[in-house]
């Protein structure tokens, strides 16, 4: 096996757990009635988010293989998914 | 008398230039300029979606309880695999293992037919239950985003089914591979999008 195919198996783990992840926060967290959750909604809003983005940026740098591209274009493609969720998140919890 | 010294690289950094790859943009300009702006066309209805969505809060809610969150994390499952599967298929073709890239296409194309039918069955559940495009604002924005993503995995599909087809005549031995890469890249954006979408429509409630 390849160093890069590794790479490529180790990012493929990340990005089912980190799934899991933001799946779990959205079930349990966002979808319950529990007291203790009362006032964290917001922390699990921008966790998931937070998941989202970092899940953005491995696709970004390793599965579009942009980490040696020209910065413009790696600028331009993780500027998108990391503004994205932060758009989201802005909206969901200012307005 | 020359001043050499002020002219001399120290050799550190002579070696660490060397080393350092070249900026290297895989697939070809054109695509990436399309792949733009498929992401802004995508940005538009996800930030509309979110705005809409504090405007009718009850109704997205409601909506969103006659949505299938395990649907949604299958479809999710399925093209993170798919993308995996490509990115191996483009890393095998590097190392000219022709075969075992169309093999992994071949998967790359298994594990998006399962987002297909998933999809597919989600759609048939919903207008089943009488739900449509013009059902309300939820069920428009949700069919018309959903729908708009699954054309791109079709649009996609049918590109890695090429690219498979293109590996298994060796058109990509000893050439450039900047058309197997945008291929690639197009796919990755189409998996790029749907993990923004999953979380949107799925999970945040």
């Amino acid at each position: 096996m390849t160093h890069h195919q590794g790479l490529i198996l180790r990012v493929y783990l990340y990005l089912i757990i980190l799934t899991a992840a933001s799946a779990y926060m959205g079930s349990v967290a966002l979808g319950s009635n529990h007291s203790w959750l009362q006032g964290v909604e917001e922390v699990v809003l921008a966790s998931i988010l937070l998941v989202t983005l970092i899940k953005g940026l491995l696709i970004v740098d390793v599965y579009m293989e942009l980490k040696q591209a020209p910065t413009l274009w790696r600028n331009l493609l993780r500027a998108y998914v990391i503004l994205l969720p932060i758009t989201i998140g802005l909206i969901y919890i200012l307005f | 008398m020359a001043n050499t010294g002020s002219n001399q690289v120290p050799t550190a950094d002579v070696a660490s230039v060397a080393s350092s790859p070249r900026p290297y943009l895989p697939g070809d300009l054109a695509m990436w300029f399309f792949i733009l702006a498929e992401l802004t066309v995508f940005a538009i209805f996800i930030i509309g979606f979110a705005v809409t969505r504090q405007l009718y809060p009850d109704m997205f809610q409601q909506g969103q309880t006659y949505l299938h969150p395990v649907a949604g994390g299958i479809n999710t499952i399925a093209l993170i695999s798919s993308s995996c599967l490509v990115a191996l298929s483009l890393n095998a073709i590097k190392h000219s293992r022709q075969n075992y890239a169309a093999a992994l296409l071949g998967g790359a194309l298994l594990t998006a037919s399962v987002y297909l039918a998933v999809k597919s069955w989600e759609y048939n559940e919903l207008i089943q239950q009488g739900f449509g495009l013009s059902t309300n604002t939820y069920f428009t924005l949700y069919f018309f985003i959903t729908a708009f993503h699954f054309m791109h995995v079709i649009l996609g599909m049918i590109i890695l089914g090429s690219m498979a087809f293109k590996t298994t005549k060796g058109a990509y031995q000893g050439k450039s591979l900047s058309g197997f890469e945008s291929g690639a890249c197009y796919w990755h954006m189409v998996d790029l999008v749907w993990i923004i979408i999953f979380p949107l429509l799925y999970v945040i409630n």
